[in-house]
């Protein structure tokens, strides 16, 4: 939490000397009002759920046949098989498939971003699409193309790029690397979007500047995009591992975990806990509160990594 | 500046627009009048048509009831009844619900308060016995049973035939016999003899209840899978038809729709509500045909099984009697309505008294002229009846991963040994 | 050499849009098949699009859905872009030690997975249904509130505030315009771009939102889009030829919102207000 204290320090000294005491309390009026509406919506209906399914997470039982169980939840936790798979396969998916996907969107967003670039709104709309897609169409159509008959195995084949059919939904192996494909397919075009938005309050003159002492376009792209990007790319990989930690479309609709649970995630446990099974929602809300500390720790650490002084 | 607040301007009125819109028809809310009759069901083929006669003929003697069905996905219901239930609101929720017969008891349980008894509505002995286990709790009748999961053996003529085998070789198989004929089917056409999704065991529950086995003890809540003879020769079975070569894969429902349509495979072994499915391919008029289901060779095992149904309940609340009353007259006792039901929709009810019409005896051309109404009808009568218990799919789920464990060369004693650990941990 | 580049990057370019599109090609292909030829994976274009069109137009209410979908999209985005910028801007402006600390609580809204939180909103909106039915459950109203502040967008306008030009808001009040006047008649028009972003996905994410909706309507007449094509999927025989039809449609207002929204993704802008 250290950086938001240095974050703090570098935000009270943004108009410093400029402001008399009683202008200054003035502004603190007038800045808390420009977020109070935020502020009471999330209460209302974030934090006033979160905190009921805080103390649902010290009970246990079917339905509605609640006990409290203090932390015995939490530690079920610990030898819940199910539960350690999802976590270990939700993980692989984090650590492969974000640093891929961010790489990817923000790759494609400076391409897309060259004012010279011919049919841009077509590419662009093109790569956005899969976000908009429907789950219900895509799944049905991802499961074509992987099967084991598949397109993709039929190119592969005639390309002689892999000696047999790979089992792409049938193999532990091979159904994870489905999933990691499918999330890519379905949200880099997605991040792109916030890219190419920041890339416009990008001032071309230092690009400019740059040309004219012979940077190279990938100089220019390390030097200049990335820094300047750097609020945008620290939200995108929280939110994307956010989108990671809780995902559960594409595995309930691709996989539906399997085969055996060798694709299943946390929020899919969570899904089976509460809606498959007989309910027991206060161990589902257990699971979802780890799923919390655990993002609050990646978060924390991204923050950091980013040096972002004012998280 | 303008924009903006021309943008503001339309969204609050857009949401007034929307309130004003919702408080006209809450008005009319099925909590406050017991007059109206709230339904959900999925499939409208299927169960929503169902509805649609039922409330036909109950309006035309009730014109004071209103009957508004609601159609939503199975695992729509599933969730909506859930959070409805669990939060305690009764806001919102249906007069009359379906569920799952797999479902049913832990919708009971967990929810004890929250359905309302029909023993007064209908005759329990009316119906399939196999259906009432899971309908009722502590001898309390909550479900009134609505269709048959029965199941048969669809295959294809013109493959078997190839093979050297007819309709008649099919009768009293049990699963080892099927093997052996698929292995022959497979040499004669190259065809596979069924279509298995890895993460599905339907095909598994469908085997023990021959043997009239399930997951639990008769309890319903203790696991029963360590030392199950039944459950032990399905997996072995399961495991055989892998390794004989005979299965073809498929990951979900159009691919396993896809693979008969197709003409990939030799058989399928399900429930009847399966045929209009099969039917959809019209080019395979009279190639296809249903035996009875194959059983297990464990001691008492008939050629008789359930893959699925479901059945009606009524939920607490002003329009519960009407709801049940409803129900009790056209699910419940009429005859009429079920011989509708066959003709109509092909929908095969347990309703015992309907099964002698003469909608049952229709032949399928289809099905190279079979009564398969009434074989199905006979059928469901053998069915073995069980109590499927709370805990179906959570045990199906450990049990899915076992599997897998097993096909890749666990043994059988170690793979049902640690299912039942895991699931005794699971369900304490 | 720089003709060759340009060259691969429009191969690039045209090899990720072609991947990106093609299962979309595929979805509107189905459409134009019958249920049959669509399980088996036909990939040539049929003559039942008008057949699927009237089965779908027959089988489920798709205008009211249309028009329920629009009105809970419209006002989730407009409200969520005014409430959010608003929150963003004031966070980054207006930085104190407080409000930091009160944007890294409202952050942790964004943590929880929704599955967890739907119990207690029920319960929420079924006690709010006794007082004010007009917002209770059951009303479009309902499906919009949750869901029309999100910590998401906060997080990205502050994030985007960022890379603002604080000296603008000096100007601004150099120029006499009030503190809300900043906002609206600086910080708005210099940040098209954001808005642009943000409004594309507000959009698409309400549009397409799905758990919550159907736990909170029940009447058929306000059921949203998504929800219509859940129960076309839940028959044991669904026709995916009709399924696929009412996809495409209910894909397309999104990708429009897209296609117009891009526009303002022009290189240079903000060089333009300085």
């Amino acid at each position: 939490m250290n950086s938001k204290t240095k974050g703090t320090m570098a935000g009270s000294s943004l108009f410093p000397g400029k402001l008399s005491i009683n202008s200054r309390t003035k502004s603190t009026f007038i800045g808390w009002s420009f977020v109070i509406t935020a502020v009471i919506m999330i209460c209302t209906f974030y934090f006033y759920p979160m905190i009921q399914a805080l103390i649902l997470s010290f009970q246990s039982g079917t339905g509605t046949n609640l006990t409290f169980v203090g932390f015995n939840n939490y530690t079920r936790l610990l030898s819940d098989s199910t539960f350690i798979t999802a976590v270990k396969n939700t993980f692989i998916y984090l650590i492969v498939q974000v640093p891929i996907m961010i790489i990817l969107a923000l790759f494609l967003s400076v391409l897309l971003n060259d004012r010279t670039l011919k049919w841009k709104g077509i590419y662009r709309t093109a790569i956005f699409l899969p976000a908009v897609t429907s789950l219900v169409a895509y799944s049905v159509i991802f499961k074509y193309l992987f099967s084991n008959d598949g397109l993709v195995n039929t190119m592969l084949l005639k390309f002689s790029i892999v000696p047999e059919a790979v089992n792409w939904l049938t193999d532990p192996f091979w159904a994870k690397i489905t999933i990691i494909i499918a999330i890519t397919w379905r949200w880099t075009g997605y991040n792109m979007i916030f890219y190419l938005s920041a890339l416009q309050n990008v001032d071309q003159a230092i690009y400019e500047a740059a040309k004219i002492d012979g940077a190279s376009a990938v100089q220019q792209f390390f030097k200049i995009t990335i820094p300047m990007l750097k609020p945008i790319i620290l939200f995108t990989s929280i939110t994307s591992t956010i989108g990671t930690l809780q995902l559960f479309d594409e595995i309930m609709n691709i996989t539906k975990g399997g085969p055996g649970n060798a694709t299943t995630s946390i929020s899919q446990y969570i899904y089976n806990l509460s809606f498959k099974y007989t309910p027991d929602f206060g161990y589902a809300a257990t699971v979802s509160y780890f799923i919390v500390i655990l993002i609050v720790v990646f978060s924390i650490i991204q923050f950091k990594a980013a040096g972002d002084r004012n998280g | 500046m303008k924009k903006v607040l021309m943008l503001c301007l339309s969204a609050v009125l857009f949401l007034s627009a929307c309130s004003s819109s919702d408080s006209d028809s809450s008005t009319s809310d099925a909590g406050a009048d017991s007059n109206k009759v709230t339904i959900w069901a999925w499939d409208p083929n299927f169960n929503i048509a169902a509805l649609n006669m039922a409330k036909e003929i109950y309006e035309k003697e009730n014109p004071d009831v209103e009957i508004e069905i609601i159609e939503n996905a199975q695992a729509d219901i599933v969730q909506k009844l859930n959070t409805g239930l669990s939060s305690g609101t009764s806001k919102g929720l249906p007069s009359i619900v379906l569920i799952e017969d797999y479902r049913a008891q832990s919708f009971l349980q967990a929810y004890p308060d929250a359905f309302y008894e029909m023993s007064g509505a209908f005759n329990k002995d009316d119906f399939a016995e196999y259906k009432i286990a899971p309908t009722s709790v502590d001898g309390k009748q909550y479900g009134l049973p609505f269709d048959s999961g029965v199941t048969g053996l669809y295959v294809r003529t013109d493959y078997l035939k190839e093979a050297g085998y007819t309709l008649d070789d099919l009768q009293g198989l049990d699963w080892q016999q099927y093997i052996e004929i698929g292995k022959k089917v497979k040499e004669a056409t190259g065809k596979d003899m069924i279509t298995l999704d890895p993460n599905d065991l339907g095909l598994i529950r469908l085997m023990i209840q021959t043997a009239g086995s399930w997951y639990l003890e008769e309890d319903g809540v203790t696991p029963s899978l360590a030392g199950n003879e039944a459950l032990k020769e399905a997996f072995e079975i399961y495991k055989g038809m892998m390794d004989a070569n005979i299965v073809k894969p498929n990951s979900d429902w159009s691919q396993f729709v896809a693979n008969f349509n197709n003409g990939d495979i030799a058989s399928v072994p399900t429930g009847n509500w399966i045929t209009p499915s099969v039917k959809a391919e019209a080019s395979q008029s009279g190639k296809w045909a249903v035996a009875p289901i194959p059983k297990l060779s464990v001691e008492g095992a008939v050629n008789a099984s359930n893959l699925g149904g479901s059945s009606w309940y009524v939920l607490n609340g002003d329009s519960a009697e009407q709801a049940a009353d409803f129900l009790g007259k056209t699910f419940g006792s009429n005859k009429e309505f079920y011989q509708q039901l066959v003709t109509e929709i092909g929908a095969i009810g347990t309703y015992k008294p309907a099964a002698g019409g003469e909608a049952y005896g229709k032949e399928d051309e289809f099905f190279g002229g079979q009564k398969i109404i009434s074989d199905f009808a006979g059928w469901t009568e053998e069915i073995t009846g069980l109590n499927y218990g709370m805990h179906t799919y959570a045990i199906e789920d450990i049990l899915i991963v076992e599997m897998q464990n097993y096909l890749n060369g666990k043994s059988i004693d170690d793979v049902l040994s640690d299912a039942q650990a895991q699931a005794e941990a699971q369900l304490k | 050499m720089v003709k060759l580049k340009r060259i691969a990057v429009y191969v690039f370019l045209t090899a990720a849009a072609l991947v990106s599109v093609f299962p979309i090609v595929w979805m509107v292909v189905s459409a134009t098949n019958q249920s049959v030829e669509v399980t088996k994976g036909r990939l040539i274009p049929g003559a039942y699009a008008a057949e699927n069109f009237s089965n779908l137009i027959q089988t489920i209410d798709l205008v009211p859905a249309l028009i329920n979908s629009m009105k809970v999209s419209i006002s989730t985005t407009v409200l969520s872009l005014l409430i959010a910028s608003l929150a963003g801007y004031g966070f980054e402006i207006y930085k104190s030690r407080a409000k930091n600390i009160v944007f890294n609580i409202l952050l942790l809204s964004m943590m929880i997975p929704f599955a967890s939180l739907m119990v207690p909103l029920y319960r929420m909106f079924g006690s709010i249904s006794q007082t004010i039915p007009a917002i209770g459950i059951d009303t479009l109203t309902s499906a919009v509130l949750p869901t029309v502040t999100t910590a998401f967008l906060i997080f990205f306008f502050r994030q985007s505030t960022k890379m603002f030009p604080k000296e603008l808001v000096e100007a601004g009040r150099i120029d006499g315009l009030s503190e809300i006047g900043v906002f609206f008649r600086i910080y708005v028009p210099t940040m098209k771009t954001t808005y642009a972003a943000a409004a594309i996905i507000t959009f698409m994410a309400s549009w397409n939102n799905y758990l919550w909706p159907l736990v909170v309507l029940q009447s058929p007449e306000k059921m949203t889009i998504p929800l219509l094509i859940s129960n076309l999927g839940s028959s044991y025989s669904p026709d995916y030829g009709i399924i696929m039809m009412a996809i495409v449609i209910a894909t397309f207002p999104t990708a429009l919102v897209f296609f117009l929204m891009q526009k303002y993704f022009v290189a240079g802008m903000m060089g333009s207000v300085k």
